[in-house]
């Protein structure tokens, strides 16, 4: 962990007294003159000092403030849900942008979020291609924990009411991926998209220098979120074949587990491309994958 | 340096309406105004109490004879023009000029009409016996200068060079420059003023991202000013302005001069999300890099940061661009691009008029970007603007946003003559 000098620790003293507790959680005195602008901006004046407080124990600013924007949407956060990522954010907003690019036929689009947490990924594409491009989009999240699927229930009642959703719609609801059955799968998706949970038990345990997990995510999101390795993966390319998908797209931590996902589709099916994606911050964050001479062939300069 | 000291809108003399009578109209002051007379017939009627008042015979507003120059040299560009069309040479631009050039002769062609009516309306009123018809004409004369001056003011506009994005609403950058804490609340003492003048002029603006020092102070403004054609009359406040007190820091009630730097762009697009895709492609693939201040590490789920900051680099020129007042990543970086066009926008201006006097390069007028243009002088309650020499002695008023248009309304007449200066100059040469 960098060290903040005592130099720096009296400058942002200077500044407002509720600083220095930020610099503690922030590291940054930057950041933390953006927190607390943030913080004074979206919270009553009694609750500053409170939230300084809780920002200073290392809570995430999200849980803090309530939310995080995701898009153009603004996304409730709550304790027990993971916090939305920016590097989610990119490829959802990257994926709309060229689906609205190349596939002309708007009259049905079917897609299917597992592991939706927030639903944050759920509602930035019916927010995207259906309120903004006018596609004709079904989207069903779901999500094993029941706090996830109430706040992205939460989620979806607080948009809605400047939404259409005539001929679109988004659902939420309870399941565990390890028991989706093939006979659940009465239901076909054209997309398949996740962001499961990634981070290896091994990571998880080792110290935020050796690629650990901050301080702040180990203190306060759910492991529940945060665990997987290959299990997830494995699981969602069965669905992908079941549900008779067109293209997929996983959000992942590692190149091996890409591979994994490489390798177990073109195991299980045939004609598929793949696809790896690296975030803007360079590291590798997704794998796609879809069914050769089909609309989704553009996903090759994804 | 030598000035128009009259206001040029006011320069009678050498014009060339084709009307003998028009050429001998001259300045006289009577009984404490000037008039427009006729010099040889001069029986003094025009100020008898027997008739009518005109209304604003003082400030017939006329063309300056440059622009009248201009205005037959663009007659004459107009008719080999309209023989290149006869011919069948219609392309895009010529067809643009063809339609722009007719506009402003039209309007040339009616000054003039205009011009011609007006001297012989003087001239009935100052000749005629009967009463009946005197009034009449003043009247006529009346209605004929309120015409007169709508259409001298779009002709002035149409004819000097047009300002390049003049119609455009404005971004406006402010940051301290040399005395330290003092120059930081200067800073927010100008942005205050700014913001009141906005809301006196009931523009809508809004803060695109400010960085407080301190209470009261400020290291970085960004304000957006959303009126369409605000750039035009806030682009004279672009430099450094100075400014003369005692801070509220200092205990021996020393005055100290401290100064805050103000740069004025031409707003080209909106800077939300939905700008944000169009800006970005009006770059060339790798003309921008993009850089968001992420912490290293493996990213994704592994932190939670709240650090949506984005920095923008224009390879070709060097010019960065940093936002990080939202907290939404993509709202930083549709701000961030609106910025970085706007500076583009204002930098490709400023090469054009650098171009504009390496043509005249014995009448350099250069305002440079360190020079200060205003003085706030507290103890003397006075703000003087050393472009024109204008002195305002109200500093509350115009910080509040009410007097600052009488400024800027001065700036605007002296930077007229000037644009009217080069104009000779570059006919001249
Ligand atoms: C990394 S979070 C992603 C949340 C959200 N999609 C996002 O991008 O912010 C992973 C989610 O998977 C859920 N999850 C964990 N195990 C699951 C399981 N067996 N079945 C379904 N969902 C599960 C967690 O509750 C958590 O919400």
């Amino acid at each position: 962990m960098t060290r903040i000098s005592s130099k720096v620790i009296r400058e942002a003293y200077k500044v407002s007294k509720l600083l220095p507790p930020l610099l503690r959680a922030t590291k940054n005195l930057d950041l933390a003159k953006c927190e607390l602008q943030w913080i004074k901006r979206e919270l009553p004046k009694n609750k500053w000092t409170e939230a300084v407080i809780r920002r200073s124990n290392y809570e995430p600013l999200q849980y803090v403030l309530g939310s995080q924007p995701f898009g153009s949407l603004d996304i409730l956060c709550r304790r027990n849900v993971l916090i939305p990522r920016w590097e989610t954010e990119e490829w959802v907003t990257r994926l709309s942008d060229m689906i609205r690019q190349h596939i002309k036929d708007t009259t049905q689009l079917k897609i299917l979020d597992a592991c939706t947490g927030t639903g944050c990924i759920s509602l930035l594409l019916h927010q995207k291609l259906s309120e903004e491009a006018k596609y004709k989009t079904d989207i069903l999240g779901f999500d094993v924990s029941y706090d996830a699927v109430t706040l992205a229930n939460d989620n979806l009642n607080k948009n809605e009411p400047s939404w259409s959703l005539e001929k679109s719609s988004v659902t939420f609801r309870k399941s565990n991926i390890f028991h989706w059955s093939l006979n659940d799968t009465a239901e076909s998706f054209d997309l398949i998209v996740s962001n499961p949970p990634y981070i290896t038990r091994e990571e998880y345990s080792s110290p935020v220098t050796l690629e650990g997990v901050a301080r702040s995510v180990k203190l306060y999101e759910p492991s529940l979120a945060l665990i997987g390795q290959y299990e997830f993966y494995e699981k969602l390319v069965d669905i992908t074949v079941s549900t008779n998908a067109k293209a997929f797209i996983f959000e992942l931590g590692s190149n091996d587990q890409a591979t994994y996902v490489e390798k177990q589709i073109n195991s299980l099916a045939a004609g598929w491309k793949t696809k790896m994606y690296s975030d803007t911050a360079d590291k590798i964050r997704c794998v796609l994958g879809w069914k050769k001479d089909t609309v989704w062939d553009f996903l090759v300069k994804f | 340096m030598s000035r128009f000291l009259v206001n040029p809108r006011l320069c009678f003399g050498s014009l060339r309406s084709g009307r003998s009578l028009w050429n001998n109209l001259n300045i006289k002051t009577y009984i404490g105004r000037q008039v427009a007379v006729p010099k040889m017939v001069f029986s003094g009627r025009l100020f008898s109490s027997t008739i009518p008042k005109l209304d604003h015979i003082e400030d017939v507003p006329t063309l300056h004879p440059l622009l009248v120059k201009r205005a037959e040299a663009l007659t004459k560009e107009f008719a080999t023009l309209e023989k290149a069309v006869a011919n069948g040479a219609f392309d895009q631009e010529t067809s643009v000029k063809f339609s722009n050039l007719s506009v402003i002769l039209e309007n040339y062609h009616r000054y003039q009409e205009d011009m011609g009516n007006l001297a012989s309306l003087i001239e009935i009123i100052e000749t005629e016996e009967d009463e009946e018809l005197i009034n009449e004409a003043v009247s006529e004369t009346n209605a004929l200068i309120s015409s007169l001056r709508k259409t001298t003011r779009s002709l002035e506009a149409r004819l000097l060079p047009p300002i390049k994005h003049s119609g455009k609403p404005a971004i406006l950058e402010l940051r301290p420059g040399v005395g330290g804490s003092e120059a930081a609340i200067f800073t927010k003492d100008l942005m205050d003023m700014y913001i009141n003048f906005a809301n006196h002029m009931r523009w809508k603006h809004s803060v695109i991202s400010q960085s407080f020092t301190g209470q009261g102070s400020i290291n970085e403004a960004i304000i957006s000013i959303d009126e369409p054609g605000s750039y035009d009359k806030l682009r004279h406040e672009s430099g450094v302005h100075r400014v003369q007190r005692i801070p509220s820091t200092e205990t021996k009630g020393r005055i100290h001069t401290s100064t805050s730097a103000v740069v004025v762009l031409p707003k080209m697009s909106e800077g939300n999300e939905s700008s944000l895709r169009d800006d970005e492609k009006s770059f060339q693939p790798g003309e921008v890099r993009i850089d968001t201040m992420r912490a290293g590490g493996k990213g994704g789920q592994h932190v939670n940061t709240t650090d949506s900051a984005v920095r923008l680099t224009h390879i070709p020129t060097g010019i960065q661009v940093q936002q990080q007042d939202e907290r939404s990543q993509p709202r930083n970086k549709a701000k961030a691009f609106s910025i970085l066009r706007a500076r583009l926008a204002a930098l490709e201006r400023e090469k054009e008029i650098a171009e504009q006097r390496k043509l005249r390069t014995d009448q350099v007028t250069t305002t440079d970007r360190s020079d200060k243009i205003r003085t706030y002088n507290y103890p003397q309650n006075r703000i003087t603007d050393h472009r024109c020499a204008f002195s305002l002695h109200d500093v509350e008023g115009c910080m509040a946003g009410s007097r600052l248009a009488e400024i800027i309304e001065k700036v605007e007449e002296h930077e007229f003559e000037d644009r009217l200066e080069q104009l000779i100059a570059s006919a001249a040469a």
